[in-house]
């Protein structure tokens, strides 16, 4: 039985004529790492607020088919009850600032004040969730006056803390510099392995083979393809469909040209491409 | 036109003193990024250099205008700037309009206006998407926009806040075709990026700041080839620059016609 | 770069650690009793008295002084002028300006009702110098506010800071577009729409985000909310607030009274 288990998703917003989703079947385990890729326009953003349940109970429109998480069906749930378990961070990290708290401490308790967590315990979870994403040394400043990337790790902090089974990433390092995207990966790596199933929207994607279990690519609302990401992000139908690559691996293609790789399978990471450049 | 920071601090009113001392100069025609961790001080440099912000000591001359006597709006005809939210300038009711906009503030003819709207839009492929309301185009667009608008007022220097954040691959492609145009023009390109690749791809100069000080200044191949410097600012180098170095290449490799070139 | 973007500034006094119900009662009290009362002094006694010691109390006066003087002296002064020459009241003319006379009776006049807005402004003021807003907002919803309603009372107290920030970087934004902001009037009104445009067009784009990142983090939640800080109410803050209230019902009762 699937964790999330989506069965012939098609969504469309109210007053378009295009469904942002078409006809999507997708499984994930339970603890999986679950990273998306695809141009703009793709239907990545879309997917994930249906995960999150704001298509259709947010921004109405019309859902057909069955989104499932944890045992539950969206259509039959409530927005307030699906949040319980399924979180979502997005990209712009001014937007998701409550706009009612003064410290960055008290921001990431917010959520766990609407839920009702007694206060020891909330203390405990704020703290517990701040060092795992490193800000512990931001707990007194405003949110407001923090940098695009600061602000993104309170982001991510504020709905890690409210520890759900199912965690919806949006371009979520996008403001962030390269180390402290990598630090931030790492966590939701780890949290992933610690039994929290993770979906994540990224254009970087010799990150997405470094961290990620699967890659679903979307292309026109479509599952275009998915599997595992060192077979995925080097397919060929990603290329001729203008998604982006990772250096090492169009290097690489060129390099078969050119007969300088010799090996079938195109490298994605690092690692592989070292392996295979060796002579 | 050429760029002169001499002894160059900035002082927040909180008291951060987010420029501690940075003297530069940027030669007319010059492609180059700046890069950093976040707070080092990238967007609080740039934003001298068209008048937004004035030193707390120190002076920057923008050819022969010292920042310091001149307003905003008039150093604006030497520097374009073009933000990282393209939601904090856009209010037109199509996107031509706002393109026309900056031109139209710089006091051009109708004639040169025309045409440096049309360039503009097809530097950034707009063309087909002149009519619509800029706030009917999905946020990557937006922010094409954003950009045509600023390239529209053909300044002899232009300035790129993080122009790659939240693009896919095509657009990016588009934006490094932009700067690549811009370059052909004889136009001094200043982009501050965190996507490392993209800067190794696309400059030639790089400038690498950390707490508000340079770290490192020079031919990006002498600087992105530094690992361990570089990493003082959360920065990585770019991902070939990295197998080279994995591969025991003697030279530090930027992009892949160089990494292709010394692997033969 | 903004530290804060709200009025309120941490210190450690007796005013910071009233409840903010009490502290809202004082503040209404305040105001009330300065508009109710009959008595003509009142106003200015309750300034001088009350609201100038407060800020004192309060550790906040250096800041109170400079938000109040900023915020009502332009309004406060323009009202003063207004009543003083077209109120048509008194007979002792102090002195003529053109056709119009300026009498005692209406200087009275104008002084109290300048110091009545004075009053309402800065003892707002002090409130929200001295009030953490999510207490505040812990503490209305812990009483059975609806937590909507309590959100949108303290966004809304700190939306002001937020829009000034906005603005801000919209103006620098504009500026290096070539807008001039800075030299003639007839200028700076042919630089409005492109100074409120995207201030209005992005907030709709930003009420939406955060509308779903509040969601998300549980706002709409069935669940009794709890409350990060723990917020004292002792008893005698409850008789506080109950002689406030009677002294607000003494003041009406006065004014009604027939004299």
């Amino acid at each position: 039985m699937a964790f999330v288990n989506l069965k012939n998703v098609t969504y469309k917003y109210p007053l378009t004529d295009k469904p942002a989703l078409q006809n999507i079947n997708l499984q994930i385990k339970e603890g999986e790492f679950v990273a998306i890729v695809g141009p703009n326009g793709a239907g990545k953003s879309t997917l994930c607020y249906t995960l999150a349940g704001f298509a259709p109970h947010f921004f109405k429109g019309e859902l057909s088919g069955t989104v499932e998480v944890a045992g539950k069906i969206s259509n039959q749930s409530t927005l307030d009850e699906w949040v319980l378990n399924v979180g979502l961070a997005f990209q712009n990290p001014f937007n998701q600032i409550s706009g009612a708290k003064y410290t960055v401490f008290e921001e990431i308790a917010f959520g766990l004040e609407n839920i009702g967590i007694p206060r020891d315990e909330m203390k405990k979870r704020v703290e517990d969730a701040m060092t795992l994403t490193g800000i512990t040394d931001l707990a007194d400043r405003s949110p407001y006056s923090l940098s695009g990337g600061q602000q993104q790790r309170v982001a991510l902090t504020s709905i890690l803390v409210m520890r759900p089974k199912l965690l919806v990433l949006d371009e979520p390092t996008s403001q962030m510099d390269p180390i402290g995207t990598r630090e931030v990966f790492g966590t939701i790596r780890k949290m992933a392995e610690e039994g929290m199933t993770v979906v994540l929207v990224e254009h970087k994607v010799e990150w997405i083979a470094e961290f990620a279990d699967r890659v679903i690519a979307m292309h026109n609302g479509q599952v275009l393809l998915e599997g595992n990401p060192s077979e995925v992000l080097t397919s060929n139908v990603l290329i001729k469909n203008g998604f982006g690559l990772s250096r090492y691996t169009s290097a690489a293609r060129e390099a078969k040209k050119l007969g300088i790789w010799k090996k079938e399978k195109l490298p994605v990471t690092l690692d592989e491409a070292v392996e295979g450049f060796k002579k | 036109m050429n760029i002169e920071i001499k002894d160059l601090r900035y002082t927040y009113p909180t008291g951060l003193e987010a420029i501690s001392g940075i003297s530069l100069s940027i030669k007319a025609g010059e492609q180059v990024a700046i890069v950093g961790q976040n707070g080092a001080g990238k967007t609080t440099l740039v934003r001298h250099f068209n008048g937004l912000l004035q030193p707390t000591a120190g002076s920057v001359m923008i050819g022969d205008w010292e920042t310091k006597k001149q307003s905003v709006a008039k150093l604006a005809s030497r520097v374009g700037y073009v933000f990282q939210n393209p939601d904090e300038q856009l209010f037109s009711k199509d996107v031509i309009t706002e393109i026309t906009f900056g031109p139209k503030n710089l006091g051009y003819s109708k004639e040169k206006i025309d045409s440096l709207v049309g360039r503009a839009l097809a530097f950034t492929e707009l063309g087909d998407r002149a009519e619509l309301n800029p706030y009917d185009l999905p946020p990557a667009w937006r922010k094409m926009v954003a950009l045509a608008s600023i390239i529209a007022m053909d300044t002899p220097i232009i300035i790129f806040d993080e122009p790659t954040t939240g693009q896919d691959s095509s657009n990016i492609n588009r934006i490094a075709n932009v700067i690549a145009k811009l370059r052909q023009e004889g136009k001094t390109v200043i982009t501050i990026t965190h996507d490392i690749d993209f800067c190794a791809e696309n400059f030639e100069r790089v400038i690498a700041l950390s707490k508000g000080k340079v770290l490192l200044d020079g031919p990006a191949r002498d600087v992105l080839g530094q690992e361990k410097v570089l990493a003082q600012t959360y920065v990585d180098p770019p991902q070939l620059t990295r197998l080279g170095k994995k591969l025991g290449l003697k030279e530090t490799v930027r992009n892949q016609e160089e990494f292709l070139k010394a692997m033969k | 770069m903004r530290e804060r973007l709200s009025f309120y500034i941490k210190r450690d006094s007796v005013l910071h650690r009233l409840n903010p119900l009490t502290k809202l009662t004082l503040t209404m009290a305040l105001i009330l009793i300065a508009f109710l009362s009959p008595w003509y002094w009142t106003p200015h006694f309750i300034l001088l008295a009350a609201v100038l010691p407060l800020s004192f109390a309060g550790r906040v006066f250096p800041e109170f002084i400079k938000t109040a003087l900023r915020l009502i002296l332009p309004a406060a002064t323009f009202l003063f002028l207004m009543q003083a020459i077209f109120q048509p009241v008194g007979e002792t003319v102090i002195f003529k300006f053109y056709f119009l006379d300026v009498t005692r009776e209406s200087l009275m006049f104008a002084f109290r009702n300048a110091t009545r807005i004075f009053v309402m402004v800065s003892s707002f003021t002090l409130f929200l110098l001295t009030t953490h807003p999510s207490e505040l907002m812990s503490d209305l919803s812990r009483r059975g506010l609806p937590g909507q309603f309590a959100y949108v009372i303290i966004s809304t107290l700190q939306i002001l800071p937020q829009i000034q920030a906005k603005a801000q970087t919209i103006i620098a934004a504009q500026r290096s577009r070539g807008l001039d902001t800075e030299s003639t009037f007839f200028k700076r009104a042919g630089a409005i729409v492109p100074l409120v445009g995207p201030l209005v067009f992005g907030s709709f784009i930003e009420v939406e985000e955060r509308a779903i990142a509040i969601e998300a983090r549980g706002f709409t939640s069935k669940n009794l909310k709890t409350s990060l800080q723990e917020i004292a109410d002792p008893s005698f803050e409850r008789t506080v607030r109950w002689v406030l209230i009677l002294l607000i019902i003494i003041s009406a009762l006065l004014n009604l009274w027939p004299s």
